[in-house]
């Protein structure tokens, strides 16, 4: 018997990879496993359950609790089974009288230290200490309960989401290690020796203070109930389970959504997820309380002016009022005068279903989503070089990085599960290069080996990126084979050409980017030659006037030295929210129909039209930012906007808020009153991940199942509410289950064309392209060829071009933005959960040098003033970035950042530039004007919502 | 049509310009111009941009406007 890998199962120590197998003899039972592979792991894998406590199958054994003992033939003693490695010829014993008594002695030690309070134990049920106790048949504790003991220790209840009972503990070391091998946060320790040995937290602070990042690990990895989820004290063991995925971030990890009836109890990473192999971080594992806060949008809601309450209706006068709205609206002013926007955090089939209303049912293309501000870049310069918009590896392939190159990214924070799956790779140690305005926690990776920074000033990516490919090409470190091979030779030697000249070299470009031209040498050598070198990038890439420009010459730098097209190596855009791909796959974009097929491709649109039985435009439609001008100008006036917060995430807020209130019809389709709600007519109540069927696409390409757990709040998952709407607006749709809905992709996109949900159930999840050539997908892409031209990457040219938003004596300071790891993105869902704990408001980090200048201390209240506008927030003096540069989030709505972003945009797909804003700061002592008038606004639509639930429970 | 929305479609031609300026000549910039413009921008823009040509498209950039001419040329 080989591997069969339960994902149910503990198997005690991690499997081997070695491809070497040998064979052994367990209780009488021969097993050929992987060299490598303990003992514990091979009767595992016989179905021989060995006695165990300190070890786990994600953890590297320790061999402390001596539990696991075995006997071998020909050796002397009783060895532990998890930390014996499986060897040849070997013949071991699992079960004796003599191990029986052994394990009854270590497991009575362990008890007579243990609150005997199983009964009224949260763990009751699932604890391993208990279940080892029975294992090993114990029935009596001959030392008594009186001895010296821990049972007085107190309780550290300050994280939100879980306790710390010691009185419980047993000294495993399993959350110590959890917390280094599995996070890689190192925040906890076993402090004192023998009995005086127990867990602590940081400097022995509590959970909360210290460096402990909230992951969970350790709460999964403890056997017993000292580490333990408060929801589960509170609400006791789940009693069924369904496997599903995150609805936060791009890594999308999969879960075991753990209920009670149709409550979640609490969300366990799952060890068969492909994206996370049973981690997770604060998001995800804790965050999902806001499915049931009060905030919930409960009713569908209609009003004729946005200055008017709103009046709860049903779902039939809703949708009703909300296609007369918009018929009447074309009928007047044109086909042409609607649109909508599609969701990255609702599913693939509810988006591909938006786009398909807009295309089919509105009749016209203007349809865009919000990777419009993020990763839309990414799309344009990936399509342009390598022929297709996406990621080219799997997150684990940076597990054979030799070099791993960061960019305008901010693992982990933004991207946790991954951020931690490459401290692992760097403790192993591959090299660490990050170049990015700010000093990001990767750079301070406990046990990091070799680490370089380029902090580089915002707006200049181009400049950098062309000075690292002119040193490879100027110091012959090309991979001239693969060039050859699998390059498109003009477009290489243009660029070669190109590249070389002097204007792009480190010397020329340090007075540009402010990195020392031998920092950039010696980053290009050690990326160039590392042997396997990966890039991994996010939005500090994408977000500026040169995001695509910055995304081509990404791709030219791995093309160059031969870093595309196998394991370890590759391009890889680091999504933000859980379903960019996927939402940038099913055709959200003006221009493309799903699968990235243009409209004017009288192929694919005529497959298209065959099945849809309408005709579709053959001329792009509208970008969001050319909706909200065309809005200002009064020919575009009604919207669709499903699961979007446009007015708080867009840039340059007081000429969206302008947009929006000059709509003539705005329906939005979300779980809270968000701020773009504040400006709608229509307020249709959506449904959580945990409230529907369907699927999310993460950054790898990877197509992961979103399972229904609880019934929708208000009735509708979002793709029936879609259904309805297009049936009201006369142009039919007929599902009765998200599969059918992906039936259809599949049939009209080739490379999804051997997805189904079918093949989901079977295979867990995808990586598309998945067709013919690839029927169970395509983990690393671009192996043979590539998907543009004839099968040969373009090499692009990057010129590049300052940005017009500079410094200048008014506006003397740059401002950029990013994120943190507790809230994400508008905050709509993490804001109303504990995980404000770390994070309750947004603050603007100044430099110190830069603080002095102007009298800035700590928790100051500073006026921030660009071109666009103006806002308040507190300080924070840090040196994380560069003097002259400052940094805030914008998780927090009142906080106001995109009211000082402007409407500058990358040049090719109008991509804000949240990233570069000049800006003045200065000592304030009251909020801006637009915060006072958003804090009014937000009063008064709130009482509409109170006016229309009080009016409604009169009715009744 | 607005002024804000011209000047805004006449500022992401000019960007588009600036960003290519090493394609080539300008002509081979003016093709790689029209080819973006026509890909991605909606009829209504395209139209705002032949009628601002017209008129004698002041402020684009040299190859900005030799595409938008190329562009009203084919379109007719
Ligand atoms: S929650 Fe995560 S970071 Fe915090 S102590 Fe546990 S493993 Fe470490
Ligand atoms: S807290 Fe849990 S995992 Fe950590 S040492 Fe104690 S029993 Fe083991
Ligand atoms: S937010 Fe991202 S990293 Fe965190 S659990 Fe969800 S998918 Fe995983
Ligand atoms: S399980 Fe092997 S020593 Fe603890």
């Amino acid at each position: 018997m080989l591997q069969h890998f339960d994902p149910n199962k503990d198997y005690g120590t991690p499997a081997s990879l070695s491809e070497k197998l040998v064979t052994l003899e367990i209780d009488g039972v021969e097993i050929s496993v992987p060299e490598g592979t303990s003992v514990m792991r091979a009767a595992a894998l016989a179905d021989i359950n060995i006695p165990k406590l300190c070890a786990t199958d994600n953890l590297e054994s320790f061999g402390s609790c001596r539990i696991c003992a075995v006997q071998i033939e020909g050796r002397r003693g009783t060895p532990a089974s998890c930390t014996t490695p499986a060897e040849a010829g070997m013949k071991v014993t699992t079960q004796n009288e003599k191990l029986a008594k052994l394990r009854r002695n270590i497991m009575e030690l362990y008890i007579s230290d243990h609150p005997l309070d199983c009964l009224t134990c949260p763990a009751n049920g699932d604890c391993e200490l208990q279940d080892m106790a029975g294992a090993v048949g114990l029935r009596e504790v001959r030392y008594g309960f009186d001895g010296e003991n821990h049972l007085d220790a107190p309780k550290d209840t300050s994280n939100p989401y879980f306790t710390f009972d010691a009185s419980k503990c047993i000294v495993c070391s399993r959350c110590v290690r959890a917390c280094s091998e599995v996070q890689g946060t190192f925040a906890l320790t076993i402090d004192g020796r023998g009995f005086d040995s127990k867990v602590a937290a940081g400097q022995d602070e509590d959970f909360l203070d210290s460096e402990c990042v909230s992951c969970g690990a350790c709460v999964q990895a403890c056997p017993t109930a000292t580490l333990m989820e408060n929801s589960v004290i509170e609400m006791g063991q789940p009693e069924h389970s369904v496997v599903t995925t995150c609805a936060y971030c791009g890594v999308g990890c999969s879960f075991k959504a753990d209920m009670k009836g149709d409550q979640v109890v609490r969300m366990t990473p799952y060890k068969g997820g492909e994206a996370n192999h049973g981690h997770s971080c604060v998001k995800g594992r804790f965050a999902f309380g806001y499915a049931t806060h009060k905030d919930r949008i409960r009713a569908p809601m209609i009003r004729d002016s946005i200055d008017q309450p709103w009046k709860e209706v049903s779902w039939e006068e809703a949708i009703g009022f909300a296609a007369r709205r918009l018929k009447e609206i074309q009928a007047e002013h044109g086909r042409e005068s609607i649109g909508g926007i599609t969701s990255s955090r609702c599913t693939n089939e509810e988006t591909y279903l938006v786009q398909k209303l807009i295309r089919a049912g509105f009749g016209n293309n203007n349809t865009d989503t919000c990777a419009r501000v993020c990763h839309s870049p990414t799309g344009y310069g990936l399509k342009q070089t390598l022929g297709e918009s996406a990621g080219t590896q799997t997150f684990d392939s940076v597990m054979q990085s030799d070099c791993v190159l960061v960019i305008g990214a901010n693992p982990t924070d933004a991207h946790p599960v991954f951020g931690s799956l490459m401290r692992r790779r760097l403790r192993e140690g591959a090299s660490l290069i990050v170049a990015d305005p700010r000093h990001i926690d990767l750079l301070d990776t406990p046990h990091l080996n070799d680490s370089m920074h380029l902090p580089l000033r915002p707006g200049t990516n181009v400049a950098l990126v062309n000075a690292l490919a002119h040193v490879v090409v100027t110091e012959g470190l090309e991979d001239k084979e693969f060039i050859a091979k699998r390059c498109e030779g003009d477009a290489y030697s243009k660029w070669r050409d190109f590249i070389s000249d002097e204007r792009h070299s480190p010397e020329h470009m340090e007075a540009v980017t402010g990195v020392a031209a031998a920092d950039i040498r010696q980053a290009a050598r050690t990326y160039a030659t590392a042997g396997n070198a990966a890039i991994y990038y996010g939005l500090g890439v994408t977000e500026h006037s040169q995001g695509s420009t910055m995304v081509m010459g990404i791709a030219n730098l791995a093309l160059a030295t031969g870093n595309i097209g196998r394991e370890g190596v590759g391009v890889n855009p680091l999504r933000g929210q859980n379903n960019v791909q996927g939402s940038c796959d099913m055709g959200s974009f003006p221009h493309e129909l799903p699968g990235y097929q243009h409209v004017a491709d009288p192929v694919a649109r005529g497959r298209f039209e065959a099945v849809w039985g309408v005709e579709i435009d053959h001329e792009p439609g509208l970008r969001i930012p050319n909706m909200f001008d065309a809005a200002i100008a009064g020919q575009f006036r009604a919207m669709y906007v499903q699961g979007e917060d446009i007015a708080q995430s867009d840039p340059n807020t007081q000429h969206v808020e302008q947009a929006l209130r000059a709509l003539d019809c705005l329906i939005v389709q979300d779980i809270f009153l968000n701020e773009t709600a504040k400006f709608a007519h229509v307020l249709l109540p959506g449904s959580t991940f945990l409230e529907k069927n369907g699927t999310f696409t993460n950054a790898e390409r990877r197509i992961n199942r979103v399972r229904k757990v609880m019934p929708p709040i208000a009735g509708k998952e979002d793709w029936e509410v879609t259904v309805e709407l297009s049936n009201a607006l006369g142009y039919p749709m007929d599902y009765s289950h998200p599969s059918e809905i992906m039936d259809e992709i599949a049939s009209l996109t080739p490379s999804f064309k051997n997805v189904s949900y079918e093949k989901l159930e079977q295979e867990g999840s995808l990586q598309w392209p998945c067709n013919d050539e690839h029927p169970v997908g395509s983990p690393i892409m671009h192996v043979e060829n590539f998907p543009i031209g004839d099968g040969k990457a373009h090499f692009a040219i990057t010129e590049f071009v300052a940005t017009t938003e500079r410094s200048s004596r008014r506006y003397p300071l740059l401002l950029t933005t990013g994120r943190i790891l507790s809230q994400y993105n508008v905050g709509a869902q993490t804001r109303r959960t504990d995980n404000q704990a770390w994070h309750d408001e947004d603050i603007l980090e100044v430099h110190p040098y830069d603080a002095e200048e102007r009298g800035i201390k700590d928790g100051d209240w500073l006026g921030i003033s660009s071109r666009a506008g103006h806002t308040v927030l507190r300080a924070l003096v840090s040196e994380r970035m560069q003097p002259g540069v400052v940094y805030t989030t914008f998780h927090h709505p009142h906080s106001g950042a995109n009211v000082i972003t402007t409407d500058n945009s990358d040049w090719a797909t109008n991509c804000p530039e949240y990233k570069v804003t000049a800006v003045q700061v200065e000592k304030v002592t009251q909020p801006s004007e637009w915060q006072k008038n958003f804090h009014d606004n937000h009063e008064r639509q709130q009482s509409f919502l109170k006016e229309a639930a009080a009016a409604a429970a009169e009715a009744q | 049509m607005s002024q804000s929305e011209m000047d805004r479609l006449v500022q992401m031609i000019n960007q588009i310009a600036i960003n290519n300026i090493s394609a080539g000549d300008e002509n081979a910039v003016a093709e790689m111009i029209a080819g973006h413009v026509q890909k991605f921008w909606s009829r209504r823009m395209k139209q705002m941009l032949g009628e601002y040509v017209e008129q004698g498209g002041e402020e684009l950039h040299p190859a900005a406007k030799l595409a938008a001419q190329k562009l009203s040329a084919q379109a007719a």
